[in-house]
Parts: C-alpha cells; sequence; structure tokens
C-alpha cells in the first residue's frame, strides 16, 4: 500500500547538472505508472529517488502521509528490478532471490517458503542451485523480478527491465509484467524508453524530457491528445508527420488549414476546440496511419505528393512522400504496389488532425 | 604426368603451411633463436648438471651420479632448515601483503581529496629497485647510524640503539617487513583494479535488499575480489619463496642460520662452494614447488569464480 508524491522536488547533482526540475507528480496506490522519456531526461533519477538510492535535493517526496527524503532505502519498503539485473554473480539463484530477506532476518522456513513460491510463479524452480551466470538473459531477468517479488513491497520499482532482451522476449515479458502487477496488487513504477511498452503496461504515462514533465496521462490521452509536438514525435511509429502553415477561420465552426501545396478544411469539433486566430502560424500533426490511400477523394481532406520510398514492415508497408522540402511517412495497406515516382493522392483522416503552435510547440486542441 | 607429380608434391609442402604461417614463422624466428639460447637452453643445461657431481674445486673429475643429488638433500639438514624459513618468509610476508593491499585498495577506492596524489606516493616503492630497496633497509636497520633506532631512541622507545638484525628471532620479521613495504603497491593495484569492476549497481541493489556496509563488503567487495586475491597470492608467493637481494644484502643468511632460506642455500652452495651439480638439482625443486604451489591456488581460489 502506497501513494507516492512528489511535490516541487528537484535534482540537482554535484557537478551541477539539474537532472529533475520541479516535479509534481501523485502516484496513486496499485497504479502502474511509466516513466517515458529519451536517454537523459531525468526518469531514472525520479525512480532513483523513490528507491532512495538519490537524495532528492529540494522539495518534498512523500509515500502515504510521510515524508521520506531522508529515509534510507531498506526503510522504504521499495523493491527494484534494474537494467543489468544487478544479480549477486557468486551467489545461487536461490540465496540472490532469498538475498533480501535473508537481511531482513526472516525465519529460514518462511524464507524457504516465499523464494520457492516466487520460483514456481516465475518457473525457474529447477535452476535455484544454479548461478547467474549459467542463465540466459531471459531467466536471469525473472530471477530478478523474483527477488524482488517474494519481498511483496509497497513499491515495485522496475528500471528500463527489458531493454537487455530480444524483442520476441520483450513482448512475452511484457504480458508478464502486466499479470505480475494485477496479482501483487501494489504500485508499479516502470522507466522506460520504449514508447510500446509505455502504451502496453501503463494505467499513466508520464512523458519527461530534459529534466521536466511535458505530460501525465493515460495511454489514450497521451497518443491522441499528445500535450505538445516532443509528446507528439515521441510516441508513434513512424512518428508523427508535420507540415508548418497558417489556420484560416472561415466563421464560428468552420476552419482552415493552408499551406502553399496542401489545403485541409477542419470538421467543426475540432474547428471548435481550435484556440486560435486566423492567421496563425500552426504545425499541422499528422499520424502515419491517419490516412487511406483507397478514401473517397473530397477536396479539403487529401494530401498528394510523390512516392519516395516504400518500406514493407510486414503487416503493412510505409510510405515515404517529398512533400515540398520535408519527407512525410505513412502507413498504408500492403496489397496495393507502389513504386518510387510515382503520384499518389491520400485522404486524411481530418477529425484526427494535431495542431501545434508553431513558436511554443504547445498543443491548440488539447 | 610427371611434371604434374612434381608440381602437385611441391603444393602440398607448401600447402602444410599457408602464406601467414609462413610470414610468422619468418618473424618470429630471431626472437625465437634468442630465447632458445639465453632460456631454454640453460634451463635444460641445468637440469643436465643436476645429474652430475660437478665441484669447481675438482673441474676434472664429474661423475654422473643420476638422482643422488636430489636424495642427498632429504638429509641435508641444513636445507631443511632453509626450507622452513622460506615457508616463515613466505606465509608471513604474503599475508601480511594481502591484508595490508586490501585495506589500502579499500581506501583508494573512495573518492576524497587528495586520492590521486596518494595514488602516485604510494608507487614509490613499486618502482625502486629490489638492490636499492635492500640497500635502504639496510641503512634503515643499521645498528649504529639506523634510522628506526634513531626514530625510537628519540621517541623514547629504547633506551640504547639495537643491533635489529642481529636478533635471531626478529632478523626473519624485519626483512620480511622490508619485503612487504616494496610489495604491497603492486599488490594494491591489482586488488584496486578488481575493485573498481564491481558494477555499482550491485552496491545499490543490496542497499535496496537492506544490506548494511558491512554486509555489503562481506556479500558483494569480497567475493567479487577473489579474482585478484588470486593473482596478488600467487604472484607474492612466487615472489617471496624466491627472493634473494633482502636476504644477500642484509644479513647473508645470519645471524648463524636465522635467514637461511632456500635462495640463500642454493646461492651458497652453488657460487660458494662451487657445487653447481647440487646448486643445480636445489634449484629446480624451488622451480617445482613454485610451479605447484601457484596450481594449488589456482585449484582452490579459481573454483567458483
Amino acid at each position: 500500500m502506497a501513494r507516492i508524491r512528489f511535490e516541487n522536488v528537484n535534482k540537482k547533482y554535484a557537478n551541477g547538472f539539474h537532472a529533475v526540475k520541479d516535479l509534481n507528480l501523485d502516484i496513486q496506490d496499485e497504479e502502474f505508472v511509466v516513466l517515458l522519456g529519451p536517454s537523459g531526461c531525468g526518469k531514472s533519477t525520479t525512480l532513483n529517488m523513490i528507491a532512495g538510492l538519490e537524495e532528492v535535493t529540494d522539495g518534498a517526496l512523500i509515500f502515504d502521509d510521510q515524508m521520506v527524503n531522508y529515509m534510507p532505502p531498506h526503510r522504504r519498503d521499495v523493491a527494484m528490478v534494474f537494467q543489468s539485473y544487478a544479480l549477486y554473480p557468486h551467489k545461487t539463484i536461490f540465496d540472490n532471490i532469498a538475498f533480501g530477506l535473508q537481511m531482513r532476518k526472516q525465519s529460514k522456513e518462511e524464507i524457504e517458503r516465499r523464494v520457492r513460491n516466487a520460483a514456481r510463479r516465475l518457473e525457474i524452480e529447477h535452476m535455484l542451485d544454479r548461478r547467474p551466470g549459467q542463465l540466459s538473459g531471459g531467466q536471469r531477468q525473472r530471477v530478478a523480478l523474483g527477488r524482488a517479488m517474494v519481498r511483496d513491497p509497497a513499491v515495485f520499482l522496475m528500471d528500463e527491465p527489458l531493454s537487455n532482451l530480444d524483442a520476441a522476449l520483450r513482448v512475452s515479458m511484457r504480458a508478464e509484467i502486466k499479470e505480475l502487477h494485477q496479482e501483487m496488487q501494489t504500485t508499479f513504477v516502470y522507466v522506460t524508453h520504449d514508447q510500446a511498452e509505455a502504451l502496453t503496461l501503463a494505467d499513466r504515462i508520464v512523458v519527461m524530457s530534459d529534466g521536466i514533465v511535458q505530460q501525465v496521462g493515460t495511454p489514450d490521452e497521451i497518443y491522441e491528445h499528445p500535450a505538445n509536438t516532443f509528446v507528439a514525435s515521441f510516441l508513434g511509429s513512424p512518428p508523427m508527420n508535420y507540415i508548418d502553415g497558417e489556420i484560416e477561420i472561415e466563421g464560428e465552426d468552420r476552419a482552415l488549414f493552408r499551406h502553399d501545396s496542401v489545403t485541409l478544411r477542419l470538421p467543426e469539433n475540432l474547428s471548435r476546440k481550435l484556440n486560435t486566430d486566423s492567421g496563425h502560424r500552426v504545425r499541422l500533426g499528422i499520424r502515419a496511419e491517419d490516412v487511406d490511400e483507397k478514401g473517397e477523394v473530397v477536396e479539403g481532406q487529401i494530401i498528394r505528393g510523390t512516392v519516395n520510398s516504400v518500406l514493407p514492415v510486414g503487416s503493412d508497408q510505409f510510405l515515404g512522400m517529398a512533400f515540398g522540402d520535408d519527407e512525410l511517412f505513412f502507413r498504408v495497406g500492403k496489397d496495393l504496389r507502389h513504386k518510387t515516382g510515382e503520384n499518389v493522392t491520400l485522404a486524411v483522416d481530418v477529425s484526427r488532425l494535431h495542431f501545434f503552435d508553431a513558436a511554443t510547440g504547445k498543443s491548440l486542441v488539447a | 604426368m610427371s611434371d604434374i607429380a612434381t608440381y602437385s608434391g611441391r603444393r602440398s609442402l607448401r600447402n602444410r603451411f599457408g602464406y601467414e604461417e609462413r610470414s610468422a614463422i619468418f618473424f618470429l624466428a630471431p626472437v625465437m633463436a634468442v630465447l632458445m639460447s639465453v632460456a631454454v637452453f640453460p634451463i635444460l643445461y641445468s637440469l643436465y648438471l643436476s645429474f652430475f657431481q660437478i665441484k669447481l674445486t675438482r673441474p676434472n673429475r664429474t661423475p654422473f651420479v643420476w638422482f643422488q643429488n636430489y636424495t642427498d638433500l632429504f638429509t641435508n639438514e641444513l636445507f631443511w632448515t632453509s626450507v622452513r624459513r622460506t615457508v616463515v618468509f613466505s606465509i608471513v610476508s604474503v599475508v601480511a601483503i594481502a591484508m595490508i593491499a586490501l585495506l589500502v585498495s579499500l581506501l583508494l577506492n573512495q573518492n576524497f581529496r587528495g586520492r590521486r596524489v596518494l595514488s602516485t606516493i604510494l608507487l614509490v616503492p613499486w618502482a625502486i629497485p629490489y638492490v636499492a630497496n635492500a640497500l635502504m633497509w639496510k641503512w634503515i636497520y643499521d645498528s649504529g647510524y639506523g634510522a628506526l633506532n634513531g626514530l625510537l631512541y628519540q621517541l623514547g622507545f629504547i633506551e640504547d640503539y639495537v643491533i635489529w638484525l642481529g636478533d635471531q628471532d626478529k632478523t626473519l620479521l624485519l626483512i620480511a617487513n622490508a619485503f612487504v613495504w616494496k610489495e604491497v603497491p603492486l599488490a594494491t593495484i591489482l586488488l584496486l583494479v578488481t575493485l573498481k569492476s564491481i558494477p555499482a549497481d550491485l552496491y545499490q541493489a543490496a542497499r535496496v535488499d537492506g544490506a548494511s556496509v558491512w554486509q555489503r563488503f562481506v556479500h558483494i567487495t569480497l567475493p567479487s575480489m577473489k579474482p585478484g586475491f588470486m593473482l596478488v597470492m600467487i604472484y607474492e608467493t612466487m615472489m617471496a619463496i624466491r627472493h634473494f637481494d633482502l636476504f644477500f644484502i642484509l644479513t647473508e643468511g645470519g645471524p648463524g642460520h636465522a635467514s637461511h632460506v632456500l635462495s640463500w642455500h642454493i646461492y651458497v652452495e652453488t657460487f660458494r662452494n662451487l657445487s653447481f651439480g647440487s646448486g643445480a638439482a636445489m634449484s629446480y625443486v624451488l622451480a617445482l614447488v613454485t610451479f605447484a604451489l601457484s596450481y594449488l591456488f589456482i585449484r582452490t581460489l579459481g573454483r567458483k569464480v
């Protein structure tokens, strides 16, 4: 049982690096929160502060009703899974999992029972006598999970736990971590730079960049209503396409997006939401999947261009389209064969367009 | 037909060593020749000598005696004395070196002001040649003008200057002290490298697991240092068993036979008694013991790493 609150938390390192800036975050009990961002964005530092491995420079870190800024890690009732797994190389798997319980002076029978249970749950029971060096990456990952599980902690912390696994294993472990969260019913805080992991696992995602929280929201909110261009670009594969242009207001609920070679007519609801004036410089965002090559060709809802590259990705294909000086990437079905140099017309799902302020990058429709 | 046969015959010879192997042989040949003449030949020649009774005082009578030089060792009382001295000297030295090096390496693994300066100063004994080190300690231990006497006298620990190396009970320990002083730097560096290679997240994991400073040391640092310890033990044991310079310069095996170690015994036998055959035999025994000990260390410490 733990609710974790950050109140104006800052982390500055001795060398002057300001890793986390004015962090305000409220993580609910039993919530699965993913800290997402590129390397160096402060997500791991934030996790380490929860663990107690890094000291809070400024502000308050609160567990339930208790400020824990100066509480050492072992008194915080947290367990952590490290990116490198950090298994003790000279201890057996059993002792690796049991170490935390041994340090807490649990009885031998209790340790034995808990370790066996965790090992059975993770299907590593038959390798308890081995050493980490004899295990594969996936098995080590399970041991690291087991070591955290047996402690039955109030908070479960994970620092990029899947990044050293191969792609197939990563997907299956993702599902298993999600199951684990449902079974254990504790607070999970998970750090990753992988948007797919964040979208599949999280109850809520915290997107960070340069030590600043960019957006907090459910995976849907983050993906469908990105607060700014950073969040919009960071999620989605291929990343969101941008076209710089101007807004033209034609009435209460009629707005147009104008660019030298494309004009898009916004649907009513979007026009109403759009919180700007005529002539405002905006950056239009179109997700790669929000086009249809077989859709109806209606003026104001299409985009034309020349095919630059065709990248088949199995289930469908990515189309690189020359557009002015830029290249836009769209996801299209694989039944139509495109050639480079070919002119294509794509129907745009105008209800799903994103608009950002050209200067600040902030969303104009959120 | 015959042309082809000859040709293929020559081909097969060339095929046995490809171009790369042939160039390798060509480039390695000079250094192999040098090694053969200065290392391999003397080693084999001394083995050959160890089967003869050679006394330079009687150069014309050098009978072949099979293993008599070796079997004689079992009844040679002074030989066994020297073995005992060597064992004591080695154990005292190696244990002291390992302990001190461990403490110093743990200290140098911490971040503090002046760490780099201290590391550099630490290396000084390592840079001093063995003979210079021995001469320096001869000075320090000197009974008339030695620094040790001067220091202890001025501090009031002793009433009169002491003839340090003249005391049978202390000689071996004092020589070991000089040896330890010289050897600690290298051992420290070997241990420090091992310490630096321990991943930081192991300590973080242990902190989350609730291990105290001491428990982290016992459960992570010490076991992770095993390979470094192994290296230090093997190397220092080999150095200690074979050490000669300090005994030669400080005591010449004395007083009495108090510091009469094996390497000194071999020296006396060979170059003072001019008995080359038995000297060579003892050298071989020393070499075999060194070899066996290293093997034992690797077997016992090398397990489960």
